[in-house]
C-alpha cells in the first residue's frame, strides 16, 4: 500500500544522525518524515552515556549554532559536565557531559514531537524505491510504501550488525535490539563499496555491587559548564560523580590466558576495529609494558544504579570478563548487568559520497553517520545535521551547503570521509584540522548561525539571541578601542601595565599577563554577570589570536580562489598527458568540480595542479 | 610525496599572485644572466637589492647588494603590471651572470620576501593573464609535466648523502614533538606526561640548534659563499703544483722537482668557467721524515674531506691502478672516519706528454693533461664543470636553494615555538608553529598527513577508553 501522503525528506533511523537530519529538514520547513524502527529508542546512546570531549564538542557547538538537537538535549539530560584542555587554548578547549540515558533520550524525542513539519512513523524499512538512477522513498516490512524527494538514510551499525561475545555469534544492531539485515542485502546490491568495521563494549555493572570507598572520585567541574550557548545551567538535572579505578597485572593476567578464546583473536571478526578505542585484549598484547590501564566509570543516569566502565570494551566470554571485573580494586563483588560484546556493521564507502552527503549513484539518496564508516554520537549527528539541510534543500530546488574545511569541523569531517575514506571507525580529533586556531567552540555560532540563518535552519529565538550577543561583542570591543588609558592612570596601575605612552584598552587586551581575570576586576565586572564575562571573553580571544588568524586568512584565500576555478564536467582527464596515471584514473573517478577540490586528491601535486588547470580553461574555451 | 592533505598551509598552486622569481637566461655561461622577478610587490623588492629606485620600463644601472654584499652589478628593468611577459608587475635584474652569482641573487631575493618559481611557472602566469594563447597553453603544460619530473630527480639528487641525513633527522625529531604535543591536546584523559616532564622545552631547544647548524654547514651555503672547493691531492712529484699554475696561468705555486715542496697548502680563487673555484694545493701524500712536511701532509689529509671535489692527480708514465685505488680508497676512508660525505673525485693522469698516448692511454684515469704542455686541460676545466654540478642545467642547485629556504622558514617557526612556550603561551599555539615547521619541512622530505600523525600517536600512547 502506498502511504496517501508524499513527504519532501524521509529520514530512515531515530539515532543520532537520523534525529538531527529529521529536525533540521523539518525546521527548514520540509515535510519530514522520520521512520524507526523502534520510537522507544529514538536518541538511544549505544555506546557510552557521554557527549562532547575534545574534537567533540566542537561537532555539537556546530550543530547548536545551527539550531540542532544534541546540545539542547545534553543541557537537559547532562548530569556532569567537565571542562577539558582549559589551559591549553580556547581552540582546544572542550566540554564533555555524563548523560543520563533516560532523560537524554526523553530531551530529543520531546524536541522532535514538538517540532513543526515532523512526523515519526515506527517500522522497519526493507527497501528504497528507485526510479530512472533517482531515490523517490522506501518500502517498509508491512508492505506500506512511502513516497519522497529526498531520503535520507542513517542506519548505524544496524546494517548487517553482528554481536560478537567469545565465540558466540548472533545478529543484531546493538544488544537487545534486530539488525537491519533485509535493507543491508538490498543496499549490497546497488552500486555502492561496502565494508566491514567492528566497534566493543564494555560489560556493564551494578553499582549496588561495586565498592565505591576504593575509586577515586571524579567531580563535575565548577563553575559547570554548559553545552549550548543558549544553555542555562538551571536546565541541569541534579548532579552526580564518575569514578575511576585501574586494571592490573592479574587483570592483564586473565586476559592473556584467554586471549584465543576472543573474538578478535580468534579471528571470527574480518571487520577493522578503531586504533584510538582497542578493546582491552588489545591494549594488554600491545602495551605489554603497561603495568595498569585507567577505567573511567561512568554513572548510566540518576534513577539506575547501573555503570558504564569505560576501557575494558571487549569481546572474550562472559566467564573470561567476569573474571578480569573482579580482578579489579572496587570491582572484587561486582555483578555485571549486561555482558561487553563487539559489534560488526555494514559502511558504505564514502569515497562514493559528495560533499553534500548525497550518493554519487544516486540522485535523492543522502548518506549520514556510521554508514559513513565514522564512529560517535556527535559524527553521527554532525552528518545527520548536514545531510538533512541538503536534503531539504533538494526539495527547494536550492544548491547545497558544503562547508569548507576552513568553516567548520563538519567541513573537516565530510572532507576527509569523501576524499580520502576511511579504514578504521572515522572520529573527529582537533589535529584532523589545519585551521584549528579558528574552528572554536567559542565561535561556532560566529562561523555558522549566519550561515543557519540564510540556510532558514535557525529558529527565531535564536537568531535574536546571536545578534543580541553580537550588538554586545561590537559595543564592548568600541569600548576598548576608545578607551585610552594613560601612564600611571590608575587602570595603568590596577592592570599593572607598566604603560611608557597612552595605549588602548583593545591594544592591552593583546598583551599575555593581560586577561579576563584580571580585566574583569579592574572594570569592576562581576565575574557572576556570565554574559558579559562571554562576551569579553570572546573580545580577549579575537585580539589575542588576531595574527594567527590573520596567517591562516591568507591560506585560505588562496583556497577559495582555487575554488573559484571550476574545472568543466565535461573534461576527458584519461587524454591529460601531463599527468601520471594513477591521478589520472583518480581525478575520472572523483571529477572534482573546482581546483581546491583536486588539491585534495592524495598524490596531487602543484605541478600536476598547474597542469589540470591549463587543460581546464582550455576545456572551458571550448 | 603528498601535498595537500596534511596540517598546515595547503599546496600552493596556479592562479596565484605571490612573489616569485627565477633564472630566466638558458643554464651555463653567458655573457648576461637574467633574473626574473613576477608577482605583486616585484619591484619593491627589487629595489631592496638595487637601493635605487626604478622607473617603469627604464634600464637602471645599479649594484645589487644584499646585507652589504656586493653580488654582482647590472641593469634592473621594472614592467608595471599589465604590461609584461606575465601579466603581472615583473622586474628583471640583467646581471653578468654566471650561475653562482644568479644563485646568491635568488637566494637574496627569497630573504627579501619571494620564493623560488616551480618549473613553467612564469608561463603559466604569462598563460592565465592572457599573454599566451590557447594554442600555446598545451605546450606550456607539457613543459611543466616534464621539466616537473626533472626538478623532482633533481631534489631527489640533493637528498642523498649528509644533507638528507640530517634533514631527515631534524623531520623525526620534530614529529616526535608534535606527537607529544598533538597527543596531549587531543586526549587530555590519558596519562601522557605534563609537557615539562616530557622534555619539551629542552627538546625544541636542540631542536632549534640542530636546525641552525644544519643551515650553517649546509653545502649550499659553502659554495655560494666560499666558492667550490678543490682540492688537487696526490704523490709527491705527479706534477699537482704545476697543473695548479697551468690552471691559473702564472706562478702561484713553488713548482720543483724535490718531492715534497709544497709543505703547507696553497690556496687560490679562480674562475674556472665562470665558475669561481678556490684550488688547494696540497703537500704530496707520503710518509715523510721531515717534521715540517708531517704537517703538510696531514694538512693534505684533513682537506680530502673539506672540499667538494677531489683532483687526484698521478702521473701517467708510473700509472699503476693499485696506487690509485688505494688513493681513491684513502680519501674515501677519510671522509668515512668523519662521517662525512665523501667528495667527488676526478682523476687526473698528469705528464701525458711523456707517454706513448697510442699504447698508454690511461684507461683509468678520467682526464689526461699535461700541465707542461696545456694538453687536455680544457678537458680538465670541462670536467670539474661538469663535477661539481653545472653540467647541462642548474635544476639540481635550485632544487637545493630551495631547501635551504624551506630550512629556513622551519628554522623560524621552531624558534617562535620555543619563544611561546618559554613565554608560557598556549599549547594550542606552539603546536600551531611546529605545524608550519613540518609543512615547511615537508616539502623537502614529504608530508606528515594528520591520519600519519595519529598513527603516530596510537603506536606511542596506549589511548582509548
Amino acid at each position: 500500500m502506498r502511504y496517501p501522503e508524499q513527504f519532501d525528506v524521509l529520514v530512515i533511523g531515530g539515532g543520532h544522525a537520523g534525529t538531527e537530519a529529521a529536525a533540521a529538514a523539518a525546521r527548514m520547513g520540509a515535510r519530514t518524515l522520520l521512520l524507526t524502527q523502534n520510537i522507544e529508542t529514538i536518541g538511544q546512546m549505544s555506546c557510552n552515556p557521554a557527549i562532547g570531549g575534545i574534537g567533540k564538542s566542537h561537532l555539537v557547538a556546530e550543530i547548536d549554532a545551527l539550531d540542532g538537537v544534541m546540545a539542547r538535549a545534553t543541557d537537559q539530560a547532562g548530569i556532569h559536565f567537565r571542562v577539558l584542555n582549559s589551559s591549553k587554548g580556547p581552540a582546544v578547549r572542550a566540554v564533555r557531559a555524563q548523560a543520563d540515558r533516560a532523560l537524554y533520550k526523553n530531551a530529543v524525542r520531546k524536541i522532535l514531537e514538538h517540532q513543526e513539519n515532523l512526523s515519526i512513523f515506527q517500522q522497519s524499512v526493507v527497501d528504497l524505491i528507485v526510479e530512472g538512477g533517482r531515490v523517490i522513498g522506501c518500502k517498509t516490512q508491512m508492505e506500506l510504501d512511502f513516497y519522497a524527494s529526498s531520503v535520507v538514510l542513517t542506519t548505524g551499525t544496524f546494517l548487517g550488525g553482528k554481536i560478537h561475545i567469545g565465540h558466540e555469534q548472533q545478529p543484531g544492531g546493538r544488544a537487545g535490539d534486530a539488525p537491519s539485515n533485509a535493507l543491508a542485502k538490498r543496499l549490497r546490491a546497488l552500486p555502492f563499496r561496502v565494508g566491514r568495521l567492528k566497534t566493543g563494549t564494555p560489560p556493564r555493572i551494578d553499582g549496588r555491587s561495586v565498592d565505591f570507598s576504593k575509586l577515586e572520585q571524579q567531580p563535575g567541574d565548577e563553575p559547570r559548564p554548559v553545552m549550548s550557548s543558549m544553555g542555562k545551567r538551571q536546565d541541569h538535572p541534579s548532579q552526580t560523580a564518575c569514578h575511576i579505578t585501574y586494571t592490573n597485572e592479574l587483570t592483564h593476567e586473565i586476559i592473556r590466558d584467554n586471549l584465543s578464546r576472543s573474538a578478535m583473536y580468534s579471528g571470527a571478526i574480518e571487520g577493522v576495529g578503531p586504533r584510538y578505542c582497542p578493546s582491552i585484549e588489545d591494549k594488554v598484547v600491545r602495551f605489554a609494558e603497561k603495568t595498569q590501564h585507567q577505567i573511567f566509570i561512568e554513572p548510566e543516569g540518576l534513577t539506575t544504579t547501573e555503570l558504564y566502565p569505560n576501557g575494558i570494551s571487549t569481546s572474550l566470554p562472559f566467564d573470561v570478563q567476569m573474571a578480569f571485573v573482579r580482578s579489579m580494586s572496587g570491582f572484587e563483588q561486582a555483578h555485571i548487568s549486561r555482558p561487553g560484546y563487539a559489534i560488526e556493521y555494514d559502511y558504505f564507502d564514502p569515497r562514493d559520497l559528495t560533499y553534500s552527503l548525497q550518493t554519487k549513484a544516486l540522485d535523492g539518496l543522502f548518506f549520514a553517520g556510521p554508514i559513513n564508516g565514522t564512529t560517535g554520537y556527535e559524527e553521527a549527528g554532525a552528518q545527520g545535521l548536514l545531510a538533512g539541510i541538503n536534503a531539504a534543500r533538494k526539495v527547494q530546488d536550492q544548491a547545497f551547503w558544503e562547508p569548507r574545511r576552513d568553516e567548520a569541523y563538519i567541513g573537516v569531517l565530510v572532507d576527509d570521509l569523501i576524499n580520502l575514506g576511511t579504514t578504521e571507525p572515522y572520529r573527529m580529533f582537533t589535529s584532523r584540522a589545519e585551521f584549528r586556531l579558528r574552528l572554536r567552540q567559542d565561535n561556532a555560532d560566529q562561523r555558522l548561525t549566519p550561515i543557519g540563518s540564510k540556510l532558514g535552519v535557525i529558529s527565531s529565538a535564536r537568531q535574536r539571541f546571536y545578534e543580541q550577543k553580537m550588538r554586545e561583542l561590537a559595543a564592548l570591543k568600541k569600548d576598548f578601542a576608545g578607551n585610552c588609558i594613560m601612564p600611571g592612570s590608575d587602570l595603568d596601575q590596577r592592570l599593572s601595565l607598566g604603560l611608557r605612552k597612552e595605549t588602548t584598552l583593545l591594544d592591552a587586551l593583546r598583551r599575555p599577563e593581560v586577561t579576563v581575570e584580571t580585566v574583569s576586576e579592574a572594570l569592576g565586572i562581576e565575574t557572576s554577570n556570565e554574559q558579559a564575562i562571554t562576551v569579553l571573553r570572546q573580545l580577549e580571544i579575537e585580539t589575542k589570536y588576531a595574527g594567527y588568524i590573520k596567517r591562516q586568512d591568507d591560506e585560505i584565500a588562496k583556497i577559495r580562489r582555487h575554488e573559484t576555478m571550476q574545472i568543466p564536467e565535461q573534461i576527458d582527464y584519461l587524454s591529460i598527458d601531463g599527468l601520471s596515471n594513477e591521478l589520472r584514473q583518480k581525478l575520472d573517478q572523483q571529477r572534482p568540480a573546482s581546483l581546491a577540490r583536486a588539491a585534495r586528491i592524495p598524490g596531487m601535486t602543484p605541478a600536476a595542479l598547474s597542469v589540470l588547470l591549463i587543460h581546464a580553461k582550455k576545456a572551458a574555451s571550448l | 610525496m603528498t601535498y595537500g592533505l596534511a596540517n598546515g598551509p595547503t599546496m600552493i598552486a596556479a592562479v596565484d599572485q605571490d612573489l616569485i622569481c627565477a633564472i630566466a637566461t638558458p643554464p651555463g655561461q653567458g655573457g648576461i644572466g637574467v633574473v626574473r622577478i613576477s608577482g605583486i610587490g616585484a619591484k619593491k623588492v627589487a629595489e631592496t637589492l638595487c637601493a635605487k629606485p626604478l622607473k617603469p620600463r627604464k634600464a637602471v644601472y645599479c649594484e645589487f647588494t644584499h646585507q652589504n654584499e656586493r653580488l654582482d652589478d647590472g641593469i634592473a628593468l621594472w614592467f608595471p603590471q599589465p604590461h609584461s611577459f606575465t601579466g603581472e608587475e615583473v622586474v628583471e635584474l640583467q646581471g653578468h651572470g654566471g650561475p653562482v652569482v644568479q644563485q646568491r641573487l635568488l637566494t637574496a631575493l627569497c630573504a627579501a620576501g619571494a620564493r623560488i618559481a616551480r618549473p613553467g611557472e612564469f608561463s603559466e602566469r604569462a598563460f592565465h593573464n592572457g599573454k599566451l594563447d590557447l594554442a600555446q597553453a598545451e605546450g606550456i603544460a607539457d613543459l611543466i609535466a616534464s621539466t616537473s619530473v626533472a626538478a623532482a630527480r633533481a631534489a631527489l639528487n640533493t637528498l642523498k648523502g649528509t644533507f638528507s641525513a640530517r634533514v631527515n633527522e631534524i623531520k623525526d625529531n620534530l614529529v616526535s614533538l608534535r606527537v607529544q604535543l598533538e597527543a596531549a591536546i587531543d586526549f587530555p584523559d590519558e596519562d601522557i606526561e605534563i609537557l615539562e616532564q616530557a622534555g619539551v622545552v629542552e627538546k625544541l631547544r636542540s631542536l632549534a640548534e640542530q636546525l641552525q647548524q644544519t643551515l650553517a654547514t649546509a653545502d649550499q651555503g659553502r659554495l655560494l659563499n666560499n666558492g667550490i672547493q678543490v682540492a688537487l691531492i696526490g704523490s709527491p712529484n705527479v706534477g699537482k703544483s704545476s697543473l695548479l699554475n697551468a690552471l691559473v696561468g702564472e706562478d702561484a705555486a713553488i713548482v720543483t722537482d724535490i718531492p715534497g715542496t709544497t709543505r703547507d697548502l696553497l690556496k687560490i680563487d679562480l674562475l674556472i668557467n665562470g665558475l669561481p673555484i678556490r684550488l688547494v694545493d696540497t703537500a704530496g701524500i707520503r710518509s715523510g721524515v721531515d717534521k715540517v712536511e708531517q704537517q703538510g701532509v696531514a694538512r693534505a689529509r684533513a682537506q680530502m674531506t673539506e672540499v667538494d671535489l677531489v683532483l687526484l692527480v698521478v702521473a701517467a708514465p708510473d700509472l699503476q691502478r693499485s696506487q690509485m685505488e688505494n688513493l681513491v680508497a684513502e680519501v674515501q676512508n677519510q671522509a668515512l672516519a668523519q662521517n662525512l660525505e665523501p667528495p667527488k673525485i676526478l682523476i687526473v693522469a698528469n705528464k701525458v706528454d711523456l707517454v706513448d698516448q697510442s699504447v698508454h692511454i690511461p684507461a683509468h684515469a678520467n682526464v689526461a693533461v699535461s700541465a707542461l704542455t696545456g694538453q687536455g686541460l680544457d678537458d680538465l676545466r670541462a670536467a670539474i664543470q661538469k663535477q661539481v654540478g653545472f653540467g647541462q642545467d642548474n635544476a639540481e642547485f635550485t632544487a637545493r636553494t630551495r631547501h635551504i629556504e624551506a630550512l629556513k622558514i622551519a628554522a623560524v617557526q621552531i624558534f617562535r615555538a620555543q619563544q611561546g612556550i618559554e613565554k608560557g603561551l598556549a599549547t594550542e599555539l606552539v603546536a600551531e608553529e611546529l605545524t608550519h615547521a613540518q609543512h615547511h619541512l615537508g616539502s623537502i622530505t614529504g608530508e606528515l598527513t594528520a591520519d600519519e600523525l595519529l598513527g603516530k600517536i596510537f603506536s606511542e600512547f596506549c589511548i582509548g577508553k
